[in-house]
């Protein structure tokens, strides 16, 4: 009899009696890889964050994340990361020494820069200022958050889901309200995964057939611009240069974002002499940050955190932030066009959150709708690129005020 | 200041501060332009060494004999895609 009750005590099994939460957070760890996999949202970070959450889960396991306040000692001082594995297992130690100190997401904005061409954003410069107008909704559901009860920090947190931008949002979240990194990391991936649907919403109710059928090609020919790009490449190697010193001036907390993504965008432009660490950057160094990046944003997904009002809120709060900013966007297009002669498509203006590639082939794909010769996929792509920019301006913004 | 405050200022310097670095990227793209175009010139397109290049190096009466022979041989389903010179 002794031994059958070892046996069991051994086992997780009075674990999930005494907290049913365990099998609610495994079924939406299962949920959500559900959709990652069937239905393909974004699953290169879907999947290891539902993964992550399982982990998390699982009674004894010592995978989820413990609370801030068990790392720290008191007086300024926290554990080690020698005490932290031993006295919380591996992942806390992959928590707070990749993700707490905000390394993992400048690192992924490096990869994102080396398969990032700024081309189609210097050739329609003028739409650039739509990734502005597209950060509309960060800001208001900020202040809708802290109407509702949230901190200034949290509801910031919150907002940037907006900017659409996941390592964004991820380490806004870090630097602000790092017990909300679970729900708000979840929130700004579905989202972005949900593009396809929110961008036409957002359009159906706020654009009319005439404004989506503007002809961007045609009104390049009819009001062309008098600036030509003679040599690009070169262009393209001073601008990540130029841009990254001249913002560190404005807004320096956005350097570690910025300054990250503009390297890898640099070496990109390089070219063959640097190929090796543009294929680092853009490959094994992107796909494994991507990795622990998702495992532990999954792993801070535990049953007690997560299972939690706030959460709902997030997830309400995530959705408003995203269709205001493309509500934003589109608006800052409209205002535009009422003193332009030459006119702009306002999916120009939808596309001016970050969620780049795919919101800018969403907008396209609307604009061929309407009609099948209107390609606006490179002026989208204009504003999406300024979009990544704009959010990360943003979250250094939030960061610096309220940190 | 109250929170309320906070988030209303920070509507005002986050929306103000997003403009004008998006208008300095308008600005600094447009200089570095229009810099390039003037001192650097246009870009020297240099012609890659591909496959291609030693297709077209081919006499065009001995690349239809190929593709004819190509054709006969096997009757109709193959396709000369790629002519080498060793």
């Amino acid at each position: 009899m002794g031994i059958l009750e070892n046996l069991y005590k051994m086992t997780a099994i009075q674990a999930f009696i005494d907290n049913p939460g365990y099998l609610l957070m495994l079924a939406i760890g299962a949920f959500l890889l559900y959709l990652g996999i069937r239905k393909q949202y974004e699953p290169l970070l879907l999947v290891p964050i539902a993964f992550g959450v399982i982990l998390a889960n699982l009674p004894g396991g010592e995978m989820g994340v413990v609370p801030g306040n068990l790392i720290d000692l008191g007086g300024g001082h926290t554990k080690n990361l020698l005490e932290i594995a031993h006295d919380h297992g591996i992942m806390n130690f992959l928590y707070y020494s990749l993700i707490k100190t905000g390394f993992l997401p400048p690192i992924i904005f490096m990869g994102i820069g080396a398969l990032t061409d700024f081309g189609p954003m210097l050739r329609n410069l003028r739409l650039a200022f739509f990734g502005a107008a597209a950060q509309l909704g960060i800001f208001i559901v900020l202040i809708s958050a802290i109407a509702l009860g949230f901190t200034a920090k949290e509801a910031a947190s919150l907002g940037i889901i907006g900017g659409a931008d996941g390592p964004t949002a991820i380490y806004t979240t870090i630097k602000l309200a790092p017990h909300l990194l679970g729900p708000i990391a979840i929130a700004a991936y579905s989202y972005m995964a949900l593009v396809p649907v929110i961008i036409p919403l957002v359009v159906r109710f706020t654009c009319s057939k005439s404004e989506l059928l503007i002809h961007m090609k045609d009104m390049d020919r009819q009001f062309p611009s008098n600036l030509k790009i003679k040599n690009l490449r070169a262009v393209k190697i001073a601008f990540p240069i130029v841009l990254i010193i001249i913002i560190s001036v404005f807004v320096p907390s956005a350097v570690p974002l910025l300054g990250m993504l503009l390297f890898g965008n640099l070496i990109k432009e390089i070219g063959v002499n640097v190929a090796r660490l543009t294929e680092a950057a853009a490959g094994s160094i992107l796909n494994t940050a991507t990795i622990f990046l998702g495992l532990c944003v999954g792993a801070t997904m535990t049953a007690e955190v997560f299972l939690d009002f706030k959460t709902i809120m997030i997830v309400v709060g995530g959705f408003l932030a995203f269709a205001v900013s493309i509500f934003g966007g589109i608006m800052g297009v409209k205002v535009t066009n009422l003193f332009t002669k030459k006119k702009i498509n306002p999916l120009c203006g939808a596309t001016g959150l970050s969620a780049v590639p795919m919101a800018s082939r969403v907008a396209n794909d609307i604009a061929l709708k309407y009609d099948s010769s209107n390609h606006i996929l490179q002026y989208c792509m204009s504003s999406n690129i300024s979009g990544v920019i704009g959010s990360a301006v943003a979250a250094g913004v939030l960061i610096s005020f309220l940190q | 200041m109250s929170e309320m405050g906070v988030a209303f200022e920070l509507l005002g310097v986050g929306m103000v501060t997003v403009f004008v670095i998006l208008a300095l990227v308008v600005i600094i793209g447009n200089l570095i332009i229009r810099f390039v175009n003037k001192f650097i010139g246009e870009e020297v397109k240099t012609q890659s060494k591909g496959s291609s290049n030693l297709t077209v190096e081919i006499n065009s009466k001995k690349l239809a004999a190929i593709v004819s022979v190509v054709n006969l041989v096997t009757k109709g389903t193959g396709r000369v895609s790629k002519v080498e010179k060793q």
